[in-house]
C-alpha cells in the first residue's frame, strides 16, 4: 500500500495512483452494499474494469478490453472468497487485469509473489530475519512475513504471479491458506488467521510447456477464467492504440500518433500469422513458433514511436516497425525466417499498399 | 355481457405458463379459448389421453397437398399445453382461435413468394421485445425479474404485459401495406370473429390464452365494428385441411417451427417449469440445476465433486447479485459451472448441452389420433408384411429370393429414400451371394416425425418415395449421387422414380468432362437396363444414355489415365473395375469399343503401373490378350530397368482379386518368383508392403497353393501340376458339381 504520493519520475506507477482520481470518483457514487473490506462494490469494480461514464459526469477509462462477462465472472469469483485464476497465453492482459482488480477492491496492488522455477516456499509464507533468530530465538518479532502473510494480516487481495512456474511442492503450501484461509507457524506454535477481504488472483500461462501443473487439490479451490485473444481485428486495434497512447505519454516520447494504419497493419500480420490464414481467408500460411499476442504487437508499436520520435520525423512509418516486427514474428532463426519470408512474398508483396512495408522488411533482409 | 380475461403469453414460456395456471385457478372460465388455428378444436380433446406425452406437436396440412403443413409444438412448460389441460380436466370448453388453416395455405399456395406467407415471420416475440428493451438477453429471465416478482396476482400481471405491449404496438411504424401487418390483422379479425361468436354463445366467463402481441386487439371493450373484421376476412381463399398430432422432441423444439421462433433452451424451461410448478421444494432452482450439471460431467467421466457444487452455487449467485438480477439465470449458471467445475474451459459444458440445456424428452402420441396418410400407408404396409417395428436395435438378412422379404427390403429402400432411416443397410458377412441383404433396425420415436415430414412428398410410401427420389435429382450435385440415386431407386423398385432420375443423368452425362465419373455411372445404368425391364422400367431411354456413356469413356479413358499418382490411380482402377463388371451384365453390348480403350491402356507404359495391369488383367479375362502375351508383359514390366515400386504397383493391379492366374498358369508364376528374387535388398524392402497387400487379399487356401507351388518350382525346377492325376478317384466328386451345375451326368 502507498501512503505517500508516489513521485513523479518513476517509470511506472501502481495502478492505485495512476487511476488514484478514477477510484475516488467511483468510491464518490458508489452506494452499493460492498463486500466486507472492499473498497468499492462489485459493480464499481467492474466499471472501473470496463470503464464507463458515472452518473455525475465522470468518464472512467476502460482498463480491459474484452469481455464483459469474463469480468463479472472475475469479480464474482472474488467476492465469494474462491481464489481466482486467471489463465491464458502470454500477453492476454492476465497480469494486468490482475493488478487492476487488485487495485479498485484493495486499494493496493503492491502485494505480488513473482512465481518462477526458484521460488521457494518463503516467499508464499514467511521467513525468518536470522540474526533476530538467533540472538532472542524464535519470537514473532524475528518473523518476516512474505507478500500473502501480509494480505492475510491486512484483509486485502495479494497476486501470485505465473503460478504454474513455481514448483509444485510450494504450490501446495497455497491449499491450507485457500481452503482453511489460515497459514501455520508451527515454530510459534501459532497460526496467522486471514481477516476478511483476503483472497488470492494467480495467473498462469497455458502455453508454455514444461510447467508445474497445479494439482487437482489446488485447482479445486480456484475459480477458473480462460482470457481469450481479442476476437477481432478492431478490438485489438483499440487495445493496442490505448495501450501504445499511454506507455508514449509514460515515457515522454514526443511522437504523435496520428498513423493510426500502422497500427492496424502490424495487429493485422499478428493475426494473420497467429491464426495461420489471411484477414480475407483466402490463403493459408505458416504459423511461426511465437506467441504474437497483443502484447507483442503493443511492444512493436512502442519500439516504433520511440525510433520515429527519436530517430525520424516523428511519425510512425513502415520502416519504423519493421525491424522490431520482424524481430517479434522470428523467435527461432530457422524455422520462423522461413515462414516470414513465406508470408512476406506471398501476402505482404500482394498487398498494393503494403508496398512501403515489403520494402522495409526487404531491406532489413538485405542488412543483415 | 360476458367477462373475457385476456392472457398474453410468450409460447413456450415457463414463467407464462405457471401464471396462465395461476389465473386459470382464480378464474375458474367455462370456456378458453387458445391461440391456434381452428381446425385443431377436433383434435384438441385427444389432448388429456393418458398417452399423449409432451413435447407433440399440432399438424395441420392441406389434405390434397400435404406439403402445405404446419406444425404447433407444445411443450410440458408451454402456456397453450397448461391451459389445455385445464380445461379438458375440468370439463371446460376449449377451442382454438386464429385466422384457419384452410385460409393461410390457400393463400400461401397462390402467393408467389411462398416466404411471405410463411408461418413465424409475422409473430413477433412481444415479450422478447420487451426484455430486449431492458436490456435482457433471455426473455424469461425478464419475465422472471420483471412479472413473477411483481406484487399482485397473475391477472394484474397480465393487464400490465398487455398495457406495456400496447405501448410497443402503438410506436410500430410498419406501413399498413406491409406483408406482415396484413397478415398480423388478418389474424387478429379471425381471432375476434371467433371471440365474438363464443361470446354470442352465452358463456360468461371466458379465457383467451394467446401470444402477448395480440393481448391488445383482443379486448372486447377496444373491437372494432364486426362488419370491419368480416371485410378484411371476406373472400378469402380456401383449401381443405386436416389435423392430429404428431410426437416432438425437446431437440426440435429448439428449432425454429410453425410456432414462431424456436427456443434455444428446452431443457432448462423445462427445468424451470418442474421447479415452480413443485411448490413443497425448498432448494433453489439454481442448486438443482448445478446438481444436474455435476451428474452429467460425472456420467462423462469429468470430475465434478459436491464441495464444487457448492462453489458454484454460490458464484452464481455473486454473478447474479454483480449483475444486477434478482437470481441466477442460465447465462450465471452457465458461467458459474463453468468457472468452478469445467477449470475454465467451455468444451466439458459443450457435451452436456444437448443433454441438459436442449434435452433429450421424446414425446408420445397415443394409439387413437388420426394418422398422416403416409403414416396409415405405410401402417398399412407393415400389416401386410406382418412386419411390427420395435424400439431395440436389431440385424435382419433378407434372403431376396423370397418374395416375402424381397418386399421387406424394397420397403426399407423406399423409406431411405424419404430420409426416414429405420433401416440402416450392413455388411452381410462373409458371403458373396448378392441375394443376401442385411440390415440394422431400429424404430426410433424421431422416426415419426421424418415420417411426418416425408409426408410432405406423398400419401404413399411408393408415391412419396418417388417424389422425394425426383427431387434429389433435381437438387443432386454430381454424377456419381445420381448414379447412386438411380441404384437406389432401383433397388427400391420405383419405375416412376428411374424415369424421373434419368433425364437429370442424361443432362449430367452429357456436359460431364472427367472420365472416372463416366465409369462410375456405367454400372447402375447397366443395372438399370439389365434388370429394369422386368420392372416395367422404360429401359431404351436409360440404354440410349448408357450407350453414350460408354462411348464417351472409351475415347477419353487412355488420356484420362495418364498421369496419376497412386490415389488418383487407386480410384480410377477402381473406375474400371466397376465399368467392366457393369458392361459384363449386358452381353448384347458390342464389347470392341471397350477393349480397345482396355488395350491402349494395358499396351502404353506411361501410365500408371496399376491402372494399366488392370487393365491388362480386364483383357486377359476376356480373352482378348493370351496367357503368352500377359506374361511378355509381365516380364517387361518386372524388368531390372522399370522402378521396383511402379512393378510391383503393374503386379498388384494384375493380380487383385483372385489367385486362380498365379495358381494355374506357372509360367507367369515363375516370372514373378525370378522378379521377387532378383530385385535389390533396398528396393525389396520398398515393395514388400506392396506384394504383402496384393497377396494378403487372397484367400488362405490359395495362398498355401502358390506357397507349394513355389517351393516346388525351386526344388525340382519343373512344373509339376499336370502330374498324377487319378481321374478314377476325382470321378465322383465331378458328378456331384456337375449335378450342382445342372449338367447332365454321363459316367
Amino acid at each position: 500500500m502507498t501512503n505517500a504520493p508516489a513521485p513523479a519520475d518513476i517509470v511506472r506507477a501502481h495502478a492505485e495512483d495512476a487511476y488514484a482520481a478514477e477510484l475516488n470518483a467511483l468510491a464518490g457514487v458508489d452506494d452499493r452494499p460492498r463486500p466486507p473490506s472492499w473498497r468499492l462494490s462489485p459493480w464499481a469494480v467492474t466499471t472501473y474494469v470496463l470503464g464507463g461514464t458515472l452518473p455525475n459526469g465522470v468518464e472512467i477509462t476502460p482498463k480491459y478490453l474484452g469481455s464483459q462477462r469474463l469480468v463479472e465472472i472475475a469479480v464474482a469469483s472474488l467476492a465469494t472468497d474462491r481464489a481466482l485464476l486467471l489463465l491464458g497465453v502470454p500477453g492476454t492482459a492476465k497480469t494486468w487485469l490482475g493488478e487492476h482488480l487488485a487495485a479498485a477492491i484493495s486499494g493496493s496492488s503492491s502485494l505480488v509473489v513473482q512465481g518462477t522455477a526458484g521460488t521457494p516456499e518463503e516467499a508464499l509464507r514467511y521467513g525468518w530475519n536470522y540474526a533476530r533468530l538467533l540472538a532472542d530465538g524464535p519470537s514473532r518479532e524475528a518473523l518476516v512475513p512474505g507478500p500473502v502473510m501480509r494480505a492475510m494480516e491486512a484483509g486485502i487481495l495479494v497476486r501470485v504471479e505465473e503460478l504454474t512456474r513455481i514448483p509444485s511442492d510450494v504450490q501446495d503450501s497455497l491449499i491450507t491458506i485457500l481452503s482453511e484461509k489460515t497459514l501455520p507457524v508451527p515454530e510459534l506454535n501459532t497460526e496467522i488467521q486471514a481477516r476478511k477481504g483476503f483472497n488470492v488472483i494467480a495467473t498462469a500461462n497455458n502455453r508454455d510447456k514444461g510447467v508445474n501443473d497445479l494439482s487437482s487439490a489446488l485447482r479445486r479451490r480456484f475459480n477458473t477464467v480462460v482470457l481469450p485473444l481479442p476476437d477481432t481485428l478492431d478490438q485489438e486495434v483499440d487495445i493496442v492504440t490505448a495501450r501504445v497512447r499511454a506507455l508514449g505519454t509514460a515515457l515522454e516520447l514526443p511522437a504523435g500518433l496520428a498513423e493510426l494504419s500502422e497500427i492496424r497493419r502490424v495487429v493485422t500480420v499478428m493475426r494473420e500469422l497467429r491464426a495461420g490464414v489471411t484477414q480475407d481467408q483466402r490463403t493459408t500460411i505458416k504459423s511461426p513458433s511465437a506467441t504474437l499476442s497483443t502484447a507483442e504487437a503493443i511492444s512493436v508499436m512502442t519500439n516504433g514511436l520511440s525510433l520515429a520520435a527519436h530517430f525520424g520525423d516523428g511519425t510512425v512509418r513502415a520502416q519504423d516497425v519493421a525491424a522490431s516486427l520482424v524481430g517479434a514474428v522470428v523467435k527461432d532463426p530457422v524455422q520462423d525466417r522461413v515462414v516470414w519470408q513465406e508470408y512476406l512474398e506471398t501476402v505482404v508483396r500482394n498487398r498494393p499498399d503494403w508496398k512501403d512495408l515489403y520494402r522495409a522488411c526487404r531491406d532489413l533482409e538485405a542488412s543483415n | 355481457m360476458a367477462e373475457v380475461h385476456i392472457l398474453g403469453i410468450r409460447h413456450h414460456g415457463p414463467g407464462s405458463a405457471r401464471s396462465v395456471a395461476e389465473a386459470l385457478a382464480e378464474l375458474r372460465p367455462e370456456l378458453v379459448l387458445v391461440e391456434g388455428p381452428p381446425e385443431l378444436d377436433t383434435v384438441l380433446p385427444l389432448l388429456a389421453d393418458v398417452d399423449m406425452v409432451p413435447p407433440v406437436a399440432g399438424l395441420v396440412y392441406a389434405v390434397d397437398e400435404p406439403r402445405l403443413a404446419s406444425f404447433y409444438p407444445l411443450a410440458g412448460f408451454s402456456p397453450e399445453w397448461v391451459a389445455i389441460r385445464w380445461a379438458l380436466s375440468i370439463g371446460a370448453g376449449v377451442r382454438a382461435i386464429d385466422l384457419p388453416a384452410a385460409n393461410t395455405f390457400a393463400m400461401r399456395r397462390t402467393a408467389a413468394t411462398p416466404d411471405v406467407a410463411a408461418p413465424g415471420a409475422y409473430r413477433p416475440d412481444a415479450i422478447g421485445i420487451l426484455a430486449d428493451a431492458a436490456g435482457y438477453s433471455d426473455p424469461e429471465r425478464w419475465w422472471e425479474d420483471a412479472v413473477e416478482h411483481r406484487k399482485g396476482g397473475p391477472l394484474d400481471r397480465f393487464a400490465a404485459i398487455s398495457e406495456a405491449i400496447a405501448e410497443i404496438r402503438a410506436t410500430d411504424s410498419r406501413p399498413a401495406e406491409h406483408p406482415d401487418v396484413v397478415e398480423n390483422n388478418l389474424r387478429e379479425a379471425a381471432m375476434r370473429r371467433l371471440l365474438r361468436a363464443a361470446m354470442r354463445e352465452g358463456h360468461e366467463n371466458i379465457a383467451v390464452v394467446c401470444g402477448a402481441y395480440h393481448a391488445p386487439a383482443l379486448v372486447p371493450a377496444g373491437f372494432p365494428a364486426a362488419a370491419a373484421d368480416s371485410k378484411v376476412l371476406a373472400g378469402l381463399p380456401k383449401a381443405k385441411v386436416t389435423a392430429t398430432w404428431v410426437p416432438w422432441t425437446s431437440h426440435r423444439l429448439s428449432f425454429r417451427s410453425g410456432y414462431g421462433a424456436g427456443v434455444t433452451a428446452p431443457g432448462w424451461y423445462q427445468h424451470l417449469f418442474a421447479h415452480w410448478m413443485d411448490q413443497d421444494r425448498p432448494v433453489d432452482v439454481a442448486t438443482t440445476w448445478l446438481v444436474r450439471v455435476a451428474h452429467a460431467l460425472r456420467r462423462e467421466h469429468l470430475d465434478a465433486s459436491t464441495a464444487s457444487v457448492v462453489e458454484a452455487s454460490r458464484l452464481a449467485t455473486a454473478l447474479a447479485a454483480v449483475r444486477g438480477r434478482p437470481s441466477p439465470g442460465l447465462a450465471e449458471l452457465d458461467d458459474a459451472a463453468q468457472a468452478v467445475l469445467c477449470d475454465g474451459s467451455p468444451l466439458p459444458l459443450a457435451v452436456v448441452h444437448r443433454e441438459l440445456t436442449v434435452g433429450q424428452e421424446i414425446g408420445n402420441v397415443p394409439e387413437s389420433v388420426p394418422t398422416l396418410p403416409l403414416a396409415a400407408d405405410l401402417a398399412a404396409v407393415l400389416r401386410s408384411l406382418r412386419w411390427k417395428p420395435g424400439a431395440l436395435e436389431e440385424v435382419l438378412v433378407l434372403d431376396l429370393r423370397k418374395p416375402g422379404q424381397l418386399a421387406r427390403s424394397v420397403l426399407l429402400h423406399r423409406l431411405q429414400l424419404l430420409g426416414v432411416d429405420w433401416g440402416v443397410p450392413t455388411e452381410t458377412g462373409r458371403t458373396t451371394g448378392t441375394f443376401k441383404e442385411a440390415w440394422t433396425l431400429q424404430w426410433d420415436p424421431e422416426l415419426s416425425v421424418a415420417l411426418v415430414e416425408a409426408s410432405r412428398y406423398g400419401t404413399t410410401v411408393a408415391s412419396a418415395a418417388v417424389a422425394a427420389a425426383a427431387e434429389q435429382a433435381r437438387d443432386a450435385q454430381s454424377l456419381a449421387g445420381l448414379s447412386a440415386l438411380l441404384s437406389r431407386c432401383l433397388l427400391a423398385d420405383l419405375p416412376d422414380g428411374i424415369s424421373a432420375v434419368v433425364p437429370a443423368l442424361a443432362e449430367r452425362t452429357a456436359l460431364q468432362q472427367d472420365v472416372a465419373p463416366l465409369l462410375e455411372t456405367i454400372a447402375p445404368l447397366a443395372r438399370t437396363c439389365r434388370y429394369g425391364n422386368v420392372r416395367g422400367v422404360d429401359t431404351a431411354g436409360v440404354r440410349r444414355i448408357l450407350d453414350a456413356t460408354v462411348v464417351r469413356a472409351c475415347v477419353g479413358l487412355p488420356t484420362a489415365c495418364a498421369g496419376l499418382d497412386d490415389d488418383a490411380a487407386a480410384a480410377m482402377r477402381r473406375a474400371l473395375d466397376a465399368a467392366n463388371d457393369g458392361l459384363a451384365l449386358l452381353p448384347d453390348m458390342p464389347p470392341g469399343d471397350w477393349r480397345q480403350a482396355l488395350a491402349a491402356v494395358a499396351g502404353s507404359d506411361r501410365i500408371h503401373g496399376s491402372v494399366a495391369g488392370r487393365a491388362s488383367r480386364l483383357l486377359l479375362d476376356a480373352g482378348v490378350l493370351d496367357g503368352g502375351e500377359v506374361a511378355a508383359r509381365l516380364s517387361r514390366r518386372l524388368s531390372l530397368a522399370t522402378p521396383a515400386p511402379a512393378a510391383a504397383a503393374w503386379l498388384d493391379g494384375l493380380l487383385s482379386g483372385d489367385a486362380a492366374l498365379l495358381v494355374y498358369d506357372p509360367h507367369l508364376l515363375a516370372i514373378v518368383d525370378g522378379w521377387i528374387s532378383a530385385v535389390d535388398e533396398e528396393v525389396f524392402d520398398d515393395v514388400l508392403p506392396l506384394l504383402r497387400r496384393t497377396f494378403s487379399a487372397f484367400s488362405r487356401p490359395e495362398r498355401r497353393e502358390i506357397g507349394e507351388q513355389v517351393s516346388r518350382t525351386g526344388s525340382s525346377g519343373a512344373p509339376t501340376a499336370q502330374e498324377g492325376l487319378d481321374f478314377a478317384a476325382a470321378a465322383p466328386a465331378i458328378r456331384t458339381m456337375a449335378g450342382y451345375l445342372g449338367w447332365e451326368a454321363r459316367a
